[in-house]
């Protein structure tokens, strides 16, 4: 028999490879890094870092300047879908991956853990993110889910001599494959309903969210699919921590290393957010009627619930993943409010934006305040930080402002326009709750900064470590505040997002 | 005749998987799964699904099932010690179990459920030339992308179980127990 030539170019037409250069590049500088330790071992503590973060910031800058153009939709059949919105969300995990490299190469090199792995699963993650927002089909939806959780996996238990870590990288490892599993069975049981032939409208490929878009216009109260969207939407609500699946949150933020949790509750929750916009604005908008009240439903009681349990807290770690809880609730609010009002995807990438620019402020002032094992840093060890570095008092102050919504700051900005959204949707409760919501929120946010500001006479001073900061870290995290406050000012900077 | 096949198998299936949890030595649970895995391939190759038989078998029954013996014997584990579920926790079970049996039970006697006819066989779904066909062409990312899944799983379990490097400081080892 000769051979076939003809099935090779049928594989090399399949696809349009060139249409995920961002994702390729990554995935090419993430083998890069490995190659180059192998052959340059002297290096690995110089020269690599450096070629991963500049090579990082190139191709963030490369994709800010490629916003607007969008490759052909048909580019990879059904499996992705490309949009101005997905190139928005490559520059933010661009620009998350490179905050994160770059908080973790200072975070590591104290800690002593090697650097290069830690740039490569980062790079891998952001490459996989970016695949994760841009899926139509639920196969490649998972396989790019699965690659950025079983980095996470790793990236949380990476500060391996820290009894902390361990523990949060196995509870994460638990609790995200019980997360993924009840995707996975939401995903079959809408595989085997939408491509049951004896059905109306019987979907040529199950998998794809076009075709069950189709199946779900027909069959919106077939109970076995619905159960399927269901437990798929709640296999996403874990990634952003909605309350029912919010329990992975306090452990898991506390025993990470700190660059990781800013990893996880800035990009990770960010992709689950677009995730779920995907979903219940594409294949699940024919359930709507479900779809609406429950998520407003899971948005009341997470607002309330990350707010009042982040109150009480002392660890500082804690009350980051408790607000980001609430921060969780308002984007729901947000998610809600795009089944009407088309302007609410802007807002919520607005205030992605917005929460990125503030979150990595405080993560990167808290991978600063020290101690052995800074899975344990409480308020306290905050005290007359301001006094002590008026740099990093100020950087926290201001994240924490933003986070708090106080308003000449961004985050105030990006609450105002998601409400402003909640409000065009007539969303009046979700809408009262939230305001209340943000007014609990003050208290933590504020014990924090007066923590900083002030110190308790009555309480012993703590010998925290207080690392100074690098200048070109100084210079990152003074692009951080200044974002932070200019934005608040003049939303122009980031008006590619609408 | 394929009928009575197809019960015993499912049934095997289902008996063996309910005694994995229950069985108290951890190597009698894998051995069970093994048996669950082995019948749910009889199941494959009664739908005609021959290649993912092979696929079951190879994978699960073999390099899957090693694994979990392996780890057995590394971690020696003894016969674990009876633990009683606390009486909440049983109630809660029981209230669980009955929620869930009569939802299913309703799906099924009201006649929610999606209909289920014979299926005509379609040609070649048992071959694995249409397996690497799909692979190749329209699946191609995803495969690529598991690629990935899998390098970075290496990376990190070599990362989380190599010796630790001497220059670690000493207050850290503690947590290497």
């Amino acid at each position: 028999m000769s051979p076939d030539y003809g099935v090779f170019k049928t594989f090399a037409e399949a696809n349009q490879w060139l249409a995920i250069w961002p994702e390729l590049a990554y995935g090419t500088l993430a083998l890069l890094l490995l190659m180059l330790e192998v052959l340059f071992p002297r290096y690995k503590n110089t020269l690599i870092p450096r070629v991963a973060l500049t090579g990082q910031a190139i191709l963030l800058v490369v994709l800010a300047a490629t916003i607007r153009r969008v490759a052909s939709p048909d580019a990879f059949g059904e499996l992705l879908q490309f949009s101005v919105t997905g190139n928005i969300m490559r520059v933010f995990f661009a620009a998350c991956g490179l905050a994160v490299c770059y908080i973790g190469g200072v975070y590591l090199k104290r800690e002593r853990l090697p650097r290069v792995e830690f740039f490569h699963m980062v790079m891998v993650i952001s490459a996989g993110m970016m695949l994760l927002v841009q899926s139509t089909h639920f196969i490649m939806l998972f396989v790019a889910l699965e690659t950025v959780t079983i980095s996470l996996y790793l990236l949380v238990s990476y500060c391996r001599t820290s009894v902390a870590s361990l523990e949060a990288g196995f509870k994460y490892l638990i609790q995200g494959g019980l997360s993924s599993a009840i995707l996975l069975f939401g995903m079959v049981l809408i595989y085997g309903s939408a491509g049951n032939p004896l059905l109306p409208g019987t979907a040529g490929d199950p998998l794809a969210y076009s075709d069950i878009r189709v199946f779900f216009e027909l069959n919106a109260h077939n109970y076995v699919a619905v159960i399927g969207a269901l437990m798929v939407v709640s296999g996403v609500c874990f990634k952003i921590a909605a309350v029912p699946f919010h329990v992975w949150v306090g452990d898991i933020y506390q025993g990470a290393p700190t660059p990781v949790t800013a990893f996880l509750a800035v990009a990770s929750k960010a992709s689950g957010f677009i995730v779920l916009l995907g979903l219940v604005l594409g294949p699940f908008l024919p359930l709507a009627y479900i779809f609406k009240p429950l998520l407003a439903a899971l948005a009341v009681i997470t607002i309330l619930f990350g707010n009042i349990a982040g109150v009480g807290q002392q660890n500082v770690k804690r009350i980051m993943g408790m607000s980001g809880i609430a921060h969780a609730g308002y984007l729901l609010i947000g998610v809600v409010a795009a089944f009407s009002v088309e302007m609410a995807v802007s807002a919520i990438l607005f205030y992605l934006f917005v929460y990125m620019l503030a979150s990595f402020g405080v993560f990167s002032v808290m991978a600063h305040v020290s101690r052995e094992d800074d899975s344990i840093m409480l308020l306290e060890d905050y005290g007359d930080l301001l006094k002590d570095n008026p740099f990093l008092g100020s950087v926290l102050v201001v994240g924490l402002g933003s986070l708090a919504g106080i308003p000449p700051l961004a985050g105030f900005m990006g609450k105002l326009i998601l409400f402003i959204a909640a409000f065009q949707a007539q969303l009046y409760v979700l809408l009262g709750v939230a305001i209340v919501g943000v007014v609990i929120s003050i208290s933590y946010y504020f014990g924090w900064i007066k923590a900083a500001v002030f110190r308790n006479p009555e309480v012993e001073p703590v010998h925290s470590t207080l690392y100074i900061p690098s200048r070109t870290m100084r210079v990152f995290m003074g692009v951080l505040t200044l974002l932070t406050i200019s934005v608040g000012l003049y939303q122009g900077i980031l008006s590619f997002v609408f | 005749m394929l009928d009575i096949i197809f019960y015993i198998f499912a049934a095997l299936t289902i008996l063996s998987a309910i005694l994995v949890p229950v069985s108290r030595n951890p190597v009698n649970g894998a051995m069970f799964m093994i048996v669950s895995f082995v019948s749910t391939a009889c199941l494959y190759v009664l739908l005609n699904a021959y290649f993912l038989a092979v696929l079951q078998i190879l994978v699960y029954a073999g390099a899957i099932i090693v694994l979990f013996l392996f780890i057995i014997m590394l971690l020696n584990v003894e016969q674990v010690k009876t633990l009683r579920p606390s009486f909440f926790s049983q109630i809660a079970g029981l209230l669980a179990l009955c929620i869930l049996s009569l939802g299913v039970g309703s799906l099924f006697l009201s006649g929610s459920a999606n209909p289920s006819p014979e299926l005509a066989v379609s040609a070649g779904s048992g071959i694995a030339r249409n397996f690497g066909y799909m692979l190749f062409t329209k699946y191609m990312l995803p495969f690529q992308v598991s690629g990935f899944m899998l390098l970075v799983s290496m990376i990190g379990v070599i990362l989380l179980s190599k010796k630790i490097n001497v220059e670690v400081p000493s207050r850290k080892e503690q947590g290497d127990a």
